[in-house]
């Protein structure tokens, strides 16, 4: 509890401004570290902290036993520092054993907040491969199962519908990346009772700023952000240009921490998914879920920011 | 067409440099000591090129054989295909090349015939020589572990690469050539994209 009185006279109202607009819930670690950002699925109220776990590529490490032992690594470092929400796919090659793996051998199967995503055309496979995605995962139930790039949606919401009543999933969500096929993805939010929607959206590609998050708010949607650094290109990109020095007072220190801090203080986000191999990215990626998170004019100021050295 | 459009090469790539370049390690551990095979394998197509030995032919396209389908089932759809999704595509291929090479070197014997261009046989040769000595120290020159080293017969570029080489030195069909065209233009974009 110290450390809440040592955040400075700026962040603590902020983090008050945050949490009475009902953005934010204030958690304390273990650790006593700060005040760990969640946020409110809107169909449920249950709070997941702001900053998830990515998986695609990162986590793709066959049955390579030096990896996998770094991708727990890396998943410990997510759990310590208040991460819940871990994300992949059957697209994803090997990534859904490595995290099981992670899990077993950190004992978290009943801490994490699966999500999974189903992922082919042809949805009487469906029910199959979400099977042995909980193989993979060792899990009895996913949290979220969602519908990968809309691929066969219909059918598979359908299902996905069903499984819920059932108990079997908690979530229903669709997903898509790289701002493709947006239109269709809107006709679906307006139709479909969804839980959950994923796509992609970062300081220099805001396009899902004019309809995707503010439809996603109004309809009760909660939003989980894909390739928040651009697939890397953008942190690659600016890194080596000089982090303003007010970037301290939203509790900024890296670029990493500055990009997700934008993303996760947007009202629609629900939770931010950078995806890392990395020890040492994981720990900074996972300070960005720390109070505080900018205003409305500090995102615009972010902005400014970034669109002029870039 | 909009959408596909949208999309890199890049996003079909759900794997590192890292973990991609471990898997020969790993693999390499595996086969291990079937190297000392592969370099048999490799001596036997040489003589065989050279003093063109009337059972040469065919023996060569046996090897070639062995090789393919040992790297589709081994390589690519036991190893690969774990972090690939589309490898098992891959191994596909490689196995219908093992088919043509069995139609068109062991039952047709097309591989009896030698050509006699100088220019074929000079880049069979230099092609032959890369895939044979260069390749598997490529792993040292771009500073990788030495254990991540690629081998004729075992790995799959060396392998297309000297298979096309052996295929310039014999009057084959060019439906020989298609799917180790296609295969190294695959590897090359990956390798650049990873």
């Amino acid at each position: 509890m110290n450390n809440k009185h040592n955040l400075s006279r700026r962040r603590f109202l902020q983090f008050m401004g945050l949490s009475a607009s009902g953005l934010i819930v204030p958690q304390f670690t273990q650790a006593g570290t700060g005040v760990l950002i969640t946020k409110s699925i809107p169909s449920s109220n249950e709070q997941i902290p702001v900053i998830g776990l990515g998986s695609s590529r990162t986590f793709n490490v066959g049955n390579d036993p030096l990896a996998l032992d770094n991708v727990a690594e890396v998943m410990r470092h997510f759990f310590k520092a208040g991460g819940r929400l871990i994300d992949s796919s059957p697209m994803y090659g090997s990534s859904q054993p490595a995290i099981g793996y992670g899990l077993k051998k950190l004992a978290k199967i009943k801490d994490v907040f699966s999500a999974d995503k189903v992922w082919t055309g042809d949805f009487h496979q469906g029910a199959e491969q979400m099977q042995e995605s909980r193989q993979h995962w060792k899990l009895d139930t996913f949290d979220l199962m969602q519908v990968h790039n809309l691929v066969a949606w219909q059918a598979h919401l359908e299902i996905l519908f069903r499984m819920k009543q059932q108990g079997k999933i908690r979530y229903v969500g669709i997903t898509t990346s790289h701002g493709r096929r947006h239109d269709e993805l809107v006709d679906i939010m307006k139709k479909q009772p969804l839980d959950f929607v994923q796509f992609s959206y970062n300081i220099l590609d805001r396009e899902a700023e004019q309809i995707l998050l503010p439809l996603a708010k109004q309809r009760g949607i909660a939003v989980i952000i894909n390739r928040p650094f651009q697939r890397g290109d953008l942190i690659h990109e600016l890194n080596n240009k000089p982090l303003p020095k007010w970037a301290n007072t939203i509790g900024c220190e890296s670029w990493s921490q500055f990009l997700l801090k934008f993303i996760a203080s947007h009202p629609a986000v629900s939770c931010v998914i950078p995806a890392t191999s990395q020890v040492s990215h994981v720990r900074e990626n996972m300070q960005a879920c720390y109070s505080p998170l900018p205003d409305e004019a500090m995102r615009r100021r972010m902005i400014d920011y970034v669109e002029k050295i870039i | 067409m909009g959408e596909l459009t949208s999309y890199r090469l890049s996003d079909f790539i759900l794997f590192s440099q890292t973990v991609y370049y471990r898997q020969f390690e790993l693999y390499n551990q595996f086969v291990w000591p079937l190297h000392f095979l592969a370099i048999i394998f490799a001596l036997i197509i040489i003589y065989a090129l050279w003093k063109k030995p009337v059972w040469g032919g065919r023996l060569v396209a046996l090897l070639l054989v062995v090789c393919w389908l040992w790297v589709a089932w081994v390589f690519l759809y036991q190893r690969f295909y774990q972090i690939h999704v589309v490898a098992n595509w891959y191994a596909l291929g490689f196995a219908l090349q093992a088919g043509l090479i069995i139609w068109y070197g062991l039952i047709r014997n097309c591989f009896a015939l030698f050509v006699s261009n100088q220019l074929r046989i000079k880049i069979g040769s230099a092609l032959l020589f890369v895939a044979y000595i260069v390749y598997p120290f490529i792993a040292l020159m771009t500073g990788r572990s030495w254990m991540q080293f690629e081998m004729f017969a075992l790995a799959p570029d060396p392998t297309v690469l000297a298979s096309l080489a052996i295929l310039l030195f014999y009057k084959v069909p060019v439906s020989l050539y298609v799917i180790p065209v296609v295969w190294m233009l695959l590897s090359v974009s990956t390798l650049i994209v990873m």
